[in-house]
């Protein structure tokens, strides 16, 4: 355990000298709030403020593309150069790389969520009970577990070149349907985002805000996905065990 | 320590009729073998042979097909994670972004017997670029990092696969002065190089592998004499075959127009032969078979009596493993 923790802070340490990283998770989401969050004062979206809306967005899109992009690309990439193979060679237990993937990225997402709910209470005017902003900053934080796996998942099956566009893809789909970059309305899309984990995500921070009841719904949609996703991590995991 | 292990008659490692199969291809092919505590071991063998794919199973990173691998009397999955085991792939990676004195500390603090990392440093001879991110060191320099992480703990056995490759004759002989260091510390040391004149100088003992089958086990020097220590080579103007053919000691034997070249494992016996019978050769010489010489003999040797179409696809299959 000892050691595992000592392998998840030298990847704290890493990713924070990381610039792609620090873009995905922190610049992208803190810079498109502290830009577009002023410009739609005054409108609504999901019975909340546009800029109480935003501020949820942005905070999960930055805590799920860095867990999602920044994993899987390193993950193949590590394997792909040994590392995951020397790392067998030494007395740390076989499961310590990806646990300790795992810890570091949750560990990263937190200034990245923190930011922007801050920006969000100070720059956009949001207000709420304390109690609500630990809750939505738990949403975000436990649900960005599931692009965790996913991640893992595609770092495990492709080597380096594939994942790159296969995690944009994700990445594109999971914000646009899921209504990271703009919230989504209307019939048809708003019937596709219900099944999208970013869009149901976004709408328990949203409805804590608005003090509705969260419909099961949300939470079945995520735990599936997570469910989906960390079994294929685990099968990518053992089918590789010979080839890492 | 050393000797205790050995008192009890335990092998650091042992490999029972260990077959690996990757569809037909055979790339190990019944592998026994044992190596005792304190040998310094030189694992050869021609590419393709099945070394890579031996030092992959011995290090638990793929399985057997079937037989039986044993590291000090347990599996070795358990040996590795006892930190019983330093070990460099040719395959292996190292982690980027962090500096290798970062690295190396990071895998020190793994080891249950863990060696300052200052010594480690110095013994890798990498302490003059230990505050440089990895990322960014030469491939000589990545090859010395990597042998520091398989020497970050006091551990009884080093796997070194071709350890000195991409290095240069100085770096390499800077190398094996500080494995004699760690060797003399009594622990056992298994090395694949395609270096032999290095399995010649350090090794007390020669695994030689072909095809995925043990080929010839013994010192150098039984390596060499197996080979045919000596060559002699004159020449003759009236050759008779047969009677080249019978010579004693003789291990092969090459004749082109008048010239004739000999391999033999008792020179003095074969030329004394071919006096006694009368023959008066010219441009006598008689020279000694280096290992690599030896080396080449035994595998040709041994590629010639086996006609296996499958043997032709063994290089591509190691190679497609990757």
């Amino acid at each position: 355990m000892k050691n595992t923790l000592a392998l998840a802070r030298a990847e704290v340490m890493r990713l924070r000298r990381n610039k792609r990283y620090a873009i995905f998770t922190v610049i992208i989401p803190v810079a498109l709030y502290a830009v577009l969050g002023p410009q739609v004062k005054g409108a609504h979206a999901y019975g909340v403020d546009y800029a109480a809306y935003y501020m949820i967005a942005l905070a999960a899109l930055g805590a799920f593309s860095g867990a999602l992009t920044g994993n899987s690309q390193r993950i193949s990439q590590e394997r792909k150069d040994g590392w995951v193979r020397q790392l067998r060679l030494t007395p740390l237990p076989p499961s310590s790389y990806v646990v300790g993937k795992i810890a570091a990225s949750m560990a990263l997402t937190i200034p990245s969520v923190v930011l922007v709910l801050l920006l969000g209470r100070f720059e956009g005017g949001v207000h709420m009970e304390l109690w609500k902003w630990f809750a939505i900053f738990g949403a975000i934080w436990i649900g960005s577990l599931t692009f965790t796996a996913l991640a893992i998942a595609i770092g495990y099956r492709f080597m380096p070149d594939t994942v790159q566009p296969i995690a944009m893809g994700i990445y594109l789909i999971m914000s646009i349907f899921g209504g990271l970059w703009f919230a989504v309305s209307g019939g048809f899309l708003q019937d596709i985002a219900k099944f999208i984990p970013t869009y149901q995500i976004t709408r328990i921070g949203t409805d804590i805000i608005a003090g509705v009841s969260i419909p099961m719904t949300a939470f079945i949609v995520i735990a599936a996905w997570f469910a989906a996703f960390l079994a294929l991590a685990i099968v990518s995991v053992r089918a590789t065990a010979e080839t890492v | 320590m050393t000797q205790g292990l050995g008192a009890t008659g335990t092998p650091v490692v042992s490999f029972e009729n260990v077959r690996k199969t990757y569809g037909k291809v055979r790339a190990v092919d019944g592998l026994t073998m044992e190596l005792r505590p304190g040998e310094t071991v030189a694992f050869l063998g021609p590419n393709g042979a099945g070394k890579s794919t031996s030092l992959d199973m011995l290090l638990d990173l793929r399985k057997p097909t079937s037989g039986r691998i044993a590291m000090f009397g347990s599996d070795p999955y358990h040996a590795i994670k006892e930190g019983r085991v330093g070990a460099m792939l040719q395959s292996g990676g190292l982690m980027p972004e962090v500096t290798v004195r970062e690295l190396v500390t990071l895998v020190t603090g793994f080891h249950p017997k863990p060696e300052p990392v200052e010594q480690t440093l110095r013994r890798a001879g990498i302490e003059k670029f230990a505050d440089q991110r990895v990322d960014k060191l030469s491939g000589g320099q990545t090859q010395r990092v990597r042998f520091a992480l398989a020497i970050v703990g006091d551990s009884d056995l080093i796997v070194l696969d071709e350890p000195t490759t991409a290095m240069d004759v100085e770096t390499r002989r800077a190398f094996w002065d500080n494995m004699k260091v760690e060797v003399a510390e009594g622990k056992t040391l298994l090395f694949a190089t395609h270096y032999l004149e290095e399995a010649d100088q350090a090794a007390d003992r020669i695994i030689v592998i072909n095809r995925g089958r043990l080929l010839a086990d013994g010192t150098p020097a039984e390596i060499k004499s197996r080979a045919g220590a000596k060559r002699i080579s004159f020449h003759l103007d009236q050759i008779d075959e047969p009677f080249l053919l019978g010579l004693p000691a003789l291990v092969n034997v090459e004749i082109r127009h008048d010239q004739v070249q000999i391999q033999s494992s008792d020179s003095d016996r074969t030329l004394y032969a071919v006096l006694d019978a009368g023959y008066r050769p010219r441009d006598l010489e008689v020279s000694s078979l280096g290992l690599e010489q030896a080396f080449l003999a035994i595998t040709a040797e041994d590629d010639k009596n086996y006609s296996e179409p499958a043997a032709a696809s063994f290089a591509e299959a190691e190679e497609s493993m990757r």
